[in-house]
């Protein structure tokens, strides 16, 4: 295989290029600075720590769950279906995306709240509602996070080749059994790297969270929900969870760094 | 080619999750900065003035042509903590002592311009009977945050009622409080008296019995950057006319 040589890179687009670098790497720098890295231990373990990591995680990873469970079947479809049908579908699906986060979270309120078009009714029958409880959490979770996955998986799943589909249905393989065992083994890498980008993005969410969940300690207060309650007041405790939630970025986006050069690529 | 064109929206994907990953942008409106400009003057005010300053703004602009009037509306823990990272804020009015006392560093001075109270809101089409009702876990209810101005005192105020119960959320600022209420997601909610009156005809609410532990002070101040006309708009705020549209909204006198 012939080895193409890298082409040299001009001073004036890398002299360019490292003034991005510095635009996302200073303010991370400057936040690590101040955090107090001899007490983090005792400031990760605080009462409210704890509670904020505990609600984050476990939110964090259902909502991976309900994305990737929900999220591979469709990426499957957009990539496979009809087209007619899926070019009104792709944005449809993509579009929490670029939605504000608080507009995300009043669509969720409209829903599934107690007067939603949906809540209403289970509220009617069960007398239970989802806003105030980590049901929600985990809803506005999925909401924002499943996008990323579709958008990742379905990506991987049109670089498979599509004669490999063709040949095992001549040789009596039908839809099901294609999927199962030639399409999705062949984009394990991709759907890995679509639950780990829909986790963290769940991990972050924010203005969803807020407007359709609340903000309960121990219930449905997430670690950047902390760090907003704990900026003016213990400032000590703002910088320990974002030092923590920095280097859980750092860490996914350099376990998925292979992944998102194959996404680009297609191996 | 196709391999390109995903890739770029695999990128753009990218981009918008590290942009709203952190979402929210409360406290924080356009802040025009550009302090040799004479004729603008930077107003950070609590978010529970954001009618009535808007207004007083509006009526400060056609007596002083040439001036015109940005504000910044939120908590005001946020805002005292954005003057004193050097925010460009030429007044601040506050909803609370304990914020005006934190930037005094920037703002050396300040005087109360009006008072608010905490209620407890609810809408008309259930009305809630007692301020002890709080206290049924089948009553849902919201208040501001503990450390947030709006929360502290609706704390006092509880306290003094005999609350013992637990709100549903510990919301961040007193405008999340109030739209839990208004998208009917609870049935009571700890919010200002002028939050109520903004909410319009369908909200009502109960005094608490010590009006003095719910009543705020709020003091407004210029910083010591302050552009020239800073002192003017204190001033408009704490005249009859100013004073006139704080009433209209709720607001007690200072005195």
């Amino acid at each position: 295989m012939l080895m193409a040589k890298k082409s040299q890179v001009s001073p004036a687009l890398a002299a360019v290029g490292f003034a991005g670098l510095l635009v996302v790497l200073l303010p991370v720098i400057a936040l690590l600075s101040r955090v107090p890295w001899s007490n983090l231990a005792a400031q990760l373990t605080s009462e409210s720590s704890i509670n904020a990591i505990r609600v984050s995680i476990i939110s964090s990873v259902l909502a991976a769950l309900i994305a990737v469970v929900l999220g591979v079947p469709l990426a499957w479809y957009l990539a496979r279906g009809p087209e007619v049908i899926t070019k009104w579908l792709r944005p449809i699906v993509i579009s929490p995306l670029v939605m504000p986060p608080t507009v995300a979270g009043l669509a969720l309120l409209t829903l599934m709240g107690r007067n939603g078009l949906l809540g209403n009714f289970i509220y009617e029958q069960t007398g239970w509602a989802m806003p105030f409880t980590m049901a929600a959490v985990v809803l506005a979770g999925a909401f924002v996070g499943m996008p990323f996955l579709v958008l990742v998986v379905e990506a991987v799943f049109r670089q498979i080749p599509i004669e490999l589909e063709e040949a095992a249905q001549t040789l009596g393989a039908n839809p099901s059994r294609v999927f199962w065992r030639i399409s999705f083994p062949l984009a394990r890498g991709g759907v890995i790297s679509g639950l780990v980008l829909a986790w963290a993005r769940a991990l972050g969410e924010f203005g969803a969270t807020l407007t359709f969940a609340g903000s309960l300690p121990g219930v449905t207060r997430t670690l950047p929900m902390e760090v907003y309650v704990a900026m003016e007041v213990d400032p000590a405790s703002a910088y320990s969870i974002s030092a923590m939630l920095i280097l859980i970025a750092v860490i996914v986006v350099f376990l998925l760094r292979s992944n998102l050069i194959q996404a680009f690529n297609g191996k | 080619m196709r391999n390109t064109f995903r890739g770029i929206t695999f990128l753009i994907a990218i981009a918008v999750l590290s942009a709203c990953s952190t979402g929210s942008n409360k406290g924080a409106s356009d802040v025009s900065s550009s302090p040799e400009s004479q004729n603008v003057v930077t107003v950070f005010a609590a978010s529970s003035l954001t009618k009535s300053f808007t207004e007083i703004g509006k009526q400060f602009e056609v007596e002083n042509p040439g001036t015109k009037i940005v504000f910044s509306f939120g908590a005001s823990s946020t805002l005292a903590e954005q003057i004193n990272s050097g925010a460009p804020a030429d007044v601040f009015a506050s909803a609370s002592r304990k914020s005006m006392d934190s930037v005094s560093a920037e703002i050396p001075a300040s005087k109360v311009f009006a008072t608010n109270r905490v209620v407890v809101a609810f809408p008309v089409a259930k009305p809630l009977a007692a301020v002890i009702d709080l206290n049924n876990p089948a009553i849902k209810w919201v208040q501001c945050d503990h450390q947030v101005p709006c929360g502290s005192v609706a704390d006092a105020a509880l306290k003094a009622d005999g609350v013992t119960g637990t709100p549903v959320s510990l919301e961040p600022d007193v405008k999340s409080v109030t739209g839990k209420l208004t998208t009917l997601e609870v049935d009571a909610a700890i919010i200002y008296a002028t939050d109520v009156k903004s909410s319009g005809a369908d909200f009502s609410f109960l005094e608490f019995s010590n009006l003095e532990k719910a009543t705020t002070k709020y003091p407004i101040g210029v910083t010591l950057s302050a552009s020239s006309k800073a002192q003017a708009f204190v001033d408009f705020a704490l005249s009859d006319v100013g004073q006139k549209v704080l009433r209209d909204a709720g607001f007690g006198s200072p005195s």
